[in-house]
């Protein structure tokens, strides 16, 4: 178990690029912390300079308060589980979760028993490295599977062996590059639920990297929500839903997307409201610092916090352009002046509705979100 | 066919004053023992030497090249360091330099450094990689998901470790192809020992088989040269029928990838 402390991190690839930009990030002992962001966020770059695989720019990567910017990966003592698992294919099941283990038992301590005829503790060396991949794959229920190659397993088991791969080091952090892109849908919810008890198991440090939102709010203690290179909101994942950062946070975190509208904000005989495309929505007062002044702003709104509203007033006209039904639940999007919103219910709620219908909504007041105008506008806070 | 023919006939077939029998009436069996009796000038030793030089010249070369042409291989595959493209451009550019003229200024480094009469003109040139198979390992090797490599760095591998027990176990098809290949060109060499082999006991079977023919370039015993030709093919022969397995999972894994 360790610490990791990113101090102004950079990372700028040949040509200009810069992936990661002066991110600062620390994780505690034994954090489940999760780097989710659309493609090409800088998440991915950011573990690999973790794992010592790409060298940093810029700035100071400490684990437990040691730099080490210039340490290879091979003493870190992190283990890597990667997107496409990354096996040994000449290597059994096995040898592969041995491999670690093997490679760390020093040449020289090795070469020097083998001169001494010191036999002995050569044996007891490999005796506990068989012990350790026995442990480690009944827990990981890979027992039967030991003197297999990897191409004779599905992906759920390749899997395991990469995380059984990993465990099996016992090192300092666990690092996860994506490690159920691979899996179809169910597999995916049982191996997340897999890895979530197993770091309840092993306390370790972890590290993992998502661009799938659900996953990251599942999995983590802490979200950190990337975006070019840029640590957008470092939070428990119920921070990043219900209190989110700024527009990307918002529009990123949480399924369907969170509603963006831009307008203004206004007062008018001592009522603020929120104004676009010439429609009127009251906000409650605790928004009154904002709204001195008509100030460009946006406005965010979960899903399920939009209902079908029988009162004109206070509310959206809108045309139903479609409806998905989930079973428990049904999306129904909406075509209106600001264009289009998405609305999350339930199905009863939804009987009388159909395609093309002009309808009216509403918002949920209390769960309403106001950013600053732009595309990076952030999160402007209500008085209590 | 002629192998198996008496002197006279064989002489007379080759010199066309008769036919050559597709199954010759009288086998001749004992030529294959009296050709090996006949190697070089000293009876059974000379045939035993020149076996023994090709053995251990084609063993040595055959390790040497795959060792050296997949480690410059992975490198010009998987480091990135500076000119490595250039360096990369520079190695193919050699493959254009024909032996002939490589030839005398080799010699003549090698008569500096007292080589001659040894086997060590044959045999180190091969652990500096040879051209088109260092082009082969690294088309190769760059297929090879670069996440493997990452993965065994994090196991705590250097590169020298990542080549010997990742990269080498992975490329044994290149490995097989290699290895025939160079066998094949080491063991029927004939320029390269003629010019650096000059004694009777370092000679290969190769130059062996030219102590069969006369001082004006004639033959006198050409069943015996027949034999013995048929006797250092069938190394490469075997080699070829071992190797076909692993040849052929080779081409069939480039063929179906994933």
């Amino acid at each position: 178990m360790a610490t990791i402390q990113f101090k102004q991190v950079s990372k700028v690839y040949e040509g200009g690029v810069r992936a990661v930009d002066a991110i600062d990030l620390s994780i505690g002992e034994g954090e489940f912390c999760v780097l989710v962001g659309p493609s090409g966020c800088g998440k991915s770059t950011t573990l690999r300079m973790l794992a010592g695989l790409e060298d940093i720019t810029d700035g100071t990567l400490e684990l437990d308060a040691q730099c080490v910017n210039d340490l290879s990966a091979k003493d870190r003592d992190i283990a890597f589980v990667f997107q496409n698992y990354a096996l040994y294919p000449h290597l059994t099941v096995a040898q592969n979760i041995a491999f670690g283990l093997e490679s760390r038992r020093t040449h020289r301590s090795a070469m020097v028993a083998a001169l001494r005829g010191n036999s002995a503790a050569r044996h007891a060396e490999s005796a506990a490295i068989e012990a350790r991949v026995a442990s480690v794959s009944h827990t990981l229920g890979l027992d039967a599977l030991l003197q297999r190659r990897p191409r004779e397993l599905s992906g759920g088991q390749r899997q395991r062996v990469a995380v059984g791969r990993a465990i099996a080091r016992d090192p300092k952090v666990f690092l996860f590059d994506e490690p159920l892109s691979n899996l179809d849908a169910r597999l995916r919810i049982e191996t997340r639920a897999e890895l979530r008890q197993l770091h309840r198991r092993l306390r370790a440090t972890i590290v993992y990297v998502t661009h799938d939102q659900e996953e990251a709010m599942t999995l983590a203690d802490r979200l950190v929500v990337m975006h070019e290179g840029r640590i957008q909101q470092n939070a428990t994942p119920a921070q990043c839903y219900d209190a989110p950062a700024n527009r990307f946070v918002a529009s990123f975190i949480g399924t369907p997307p969170m509603n963006i509208i831009d307008g203004t904000i206004e007062t008018r005989e001592g009522q603020y409201s929120f104004v676009a495309s010439g429609i009127r929505l009251a906000l409650p007062s605790r928004w009154a610092p904002f709204s001195n002044t008509p100030r460009a702003i946006t406005l965010g709104i979960r899903p399920d916090r939009v209902h079908i509203s029988n009162a004109s007033s206070n509310a959206i006209p809108a045309t139903v352009e479609s409806i998905e039904s989930l079973g428990d639940r049904t999306d129904v999007a909406l075509r209106c002046a600001m264009g289009r919103i998405l609305m999350r219910s339930l199905p009863e709620s939804l009987q009388n509705i159909r395609e093309g219908d002009a309808v009216h909504v509403a918002c949920d007041p209390a769960h309403i979100h106001l950013f600053d105008a732009g595309v990076a506008g952030a999160r402007l806070t209500p008085i209590a | 066919m002629v192998s198996l023919e008496t002197p006279q006939r064989a002489e007379a077939a080759i010199t066309g004053s008769a036919g050559i029998a597709l199954i010759p009436s009288d086998p001749q069996w004992s030529n294959y023992l009296h050709a090996m009796r006949e190697t070089g000038s000293d009876p059974w030793w000379g045939f035993i030497d020149a076996l023994s030089n090709s053995i251990v010249v084609t063993v040595l070369v055959v390790v040497g090249t795959v060792l050296s042409s997949s480690l410059v291989g992975y490198a010009f595959a998987r480091l990135r360091f500076r000119g490595s493209r250039s360096m990369f451009l520079l190695m193919l550019a050699t493959m254009m330099l024909p032996g002939q003229v490589t030839m005398i200024p080799l010699f003549l480094l090698f008569r500096e450094f007292g080589w001659i009469d040894s086997i060590l003109p044959l045999v180190v040139p091969a652990y500096f990689g040879n051209a088109f198979f260092i082009f082969m390992y690294r088309q190769f090797i760059a297929q090879i998901p670069e996440s493997l490599v990452e993965a065994a760095r994090v196991d705590g591998l250097g590169h020298f470790a990542i080549w010997w027990k990742i990269i080498l176990p992975l490329c044994k098809p290149v490995s097989a192809i290699c290895a025939v290949f160079t066998f094949i060109g080491t063991w029927n060499d004939f320029l390269g020992p003629l010019i650096y082999l000059h004694t009777d006991e370092s000679s290969t079977l190769a130059v062996a088989l030219n102590s069969f023919k006369n001082q004006y370039g004639g033959l006198e015993d050409v069943h015996l040269l027949m034999a013995l030709s048929l006797l250092t093919m069938i190394p490469c022969i075997v080699l070829f029928i071992a190797a076909q397995k692993t040849f052929v999972e080779g081409l069939a894994r480039g063929a179906v990838k994933g």
